[in-house]
């Protein structure tokens, strides 16, 4: 479904995707954790081209996504993408905002996009919030609409980029229990976090990068009991003990 | 002191003065106008991203904004006739303040966009919105509302520099000023009515200003 194939990316001279080669199948559930500034979020962001690439090529369902013929329009409607920081847009409703691509984008009529809002709200347990702006909830509820503006596209593949590191503690549980439930909806996901239990839990496997390569992959369980790499063992051990 | 203030010859020259009136209202209604227009291009070209739209509004506008008005007035009043374009002075002055305000406009309106959170961009564009829909739905409906009231602040500048079109003899309200006090050696009558009739146009854009700042303006609803 993703392929990622001797995919190279610099920011200037820092080399932040170093040869990356993976391939994502249709309905897993990939976890991707990895220090701060080892390339982790910038991989997400190249499968829908929020970030380009100097060479290789990454694949999302047979088509190249860095081609310039690409319809890029199309790509992005298959793929959900939510961001750390929510980024819900601050002047329309919450309704509004899962409304808006679908009504612009896929071109759907507004009482079938409404009906399809509706119902992605109430994936997310947000059914009751539709009519307040974005600034009226809390941080886990931004996040739940966030996610619900995504799902409402219909969209094939769920990107995910810290969605819970902006949080409090105490919001972190609910937004993981909406991305739970996607899971088994048999949604293929791409998630850059450091929640081990929702890893343990879920994950079909665990990716780890550092310094813009893959290091290690494996099921939760090996890589968190038993990393293969001096590296992966430090970053458990801190993430373990802050 | 006052008691010599001369309020007859002030109704006397009543006539000339509302000419005048409506001359600067109308020379700054049809600056302003051009100049909104002028502004959202050259600010368009500044965001572009595309070199030769780019670097000319850039030179533009800090070509405008590092010089004084007056300067821009005289160059464009004696430039224009040895390009061989004889344009009479009260078109001078349009275009000359057009192109001033449009440079500071474009400024105006460039900050509005840049200060929508490039966040809900990347959102709009991960969601398949195109750039014209991203504008349109997400950056100028939030950038409306900050931008309005600098704008109005803007005319009222506009306003008030018009009356340096009276140094190239534009029949405008500080012209009839001089007029009057050539005429009959009355200066202070003469602008303290022109300064009247300044603070008049002010108080009424003000007015405009401070209301459109309560509708507009975005507030997080609470």
């Amino acid at each position: 479904m993703i392929e990622f194939k001797n995919v190279n990316k610099w920011f200037g001279k820092l080399h932040v995707l170093n040869n990356i080669n993976l391939k994502i199948p249709k309905g897993e559930v990939l976890v991707i954790c990895g220090p701060s500034g080892s390339g982790k979020s910038t991989l997400i962001r190249c499968i829908n081209r929020l970030e380009k690439i100097q060479n290789g090529e990454i694949i999302v369902n047979n088509t190249p996504v860095h081609d310039k013929l690409t319809n890029l329009t199309k790509l992005r409607a298959e793929i959900g993408f939510v961001f750390q920081q929510f980024h819900l847009y601050p002047h329309m409703t919450v309704l509004q905002n899962v409304m808006l691509a679908p009504v612009n984008v896929k071109k759907i009529a507004k009482a079938e996009a409404k009906k399809i809002a509706m119902e992605k709200l109430e994936q997310v347990g947000l059914t009751e919030k539709h009519g307040v702006h974005p600034a009226q909830l809390s941080g886990g509820q931004q996040q739940r609409v966030a996610i619900a503006r995504g799902l409402a596209m219909s969209p094939e593949i769920m990107l995910f980029d810290e969605p819970t590191s902006a949080l409090d503690p105490e919001m972190i549980g609910e937004v993981l229990d909406v991305m739970v439930n996607l899971v088994s909806e048999g949604m293929t996901m791409c998630v850059v976090t450091h929640e081990m239990g929702f890893a343990r839990k879920v994950a079909n496997r665990v990716l780890f990068m550092d310094e813009g390569a893959i290091v290690e992959t494996g099921t939760p369980n090996e890589f968190f009991d038993n990393p293969k790499t001096d590296r992966a063992a430090t970053f458990i051990s801190m993430i373990l003990t802050h | 002191m006052l008691v010599d203030f001369n309020f007859r010859i002030i109704f006397e020259y009543l006539p000339l003065f509302l000419t005048g009136l409506r001359s600067t209202f109308f020379i700054s209604l049809v600056s302003i106008s051009l100049a909104l227009v002028t502004g959202v291009i050259a600010c368009a070209c500044r965001i572009s991203g595309i070199k030769i739209l780019k670097y000319p509004a850039i030179a533009f506008i800090e070509i405008i904004r590092s010089t004084p008005l007056l300067v821009q007035i005289y160059f464009l009043y004696f430039g224009l006739p040895t390009l061989g374009l004889r344009v009479p002075e009260i078109q001078t002055g349009i275009i000359a303040l057009m192109l001033n305000s449009g440079a500071y406009i474009a400024e105006i309106i460039r900050a509005g966009i840049t200060s929508v959170d490039q966040g809900q961009l990347e959102a709009g564009t991960a969601s398949g919105l195109n750039y014209i829909q991203r504008m349109r739905f997400i950056i100028l409906p939030q950038a409306l509302g900050v931008t309005v009231p600098p704008l109005l602040g803007q005319s009222i500048v506009l306003v008030k520099d018009s009356a340096l079109l009276s140094l190239i003899s534009v029949m405008e309200l500080t012209r009839c000023g001089q007029t009057m006090t050539s005429e009959r050696f009355m200066p202070a009558e003469a602008f303290f009515t022109v300064a009247f009739f300044y603070m008049c146009i002010y108080f009424c854009l003000k007015a405009l200003a401070d209301w459109s700042q309560r509708k507009l303006i975005f507030r997080e609803a609470y």
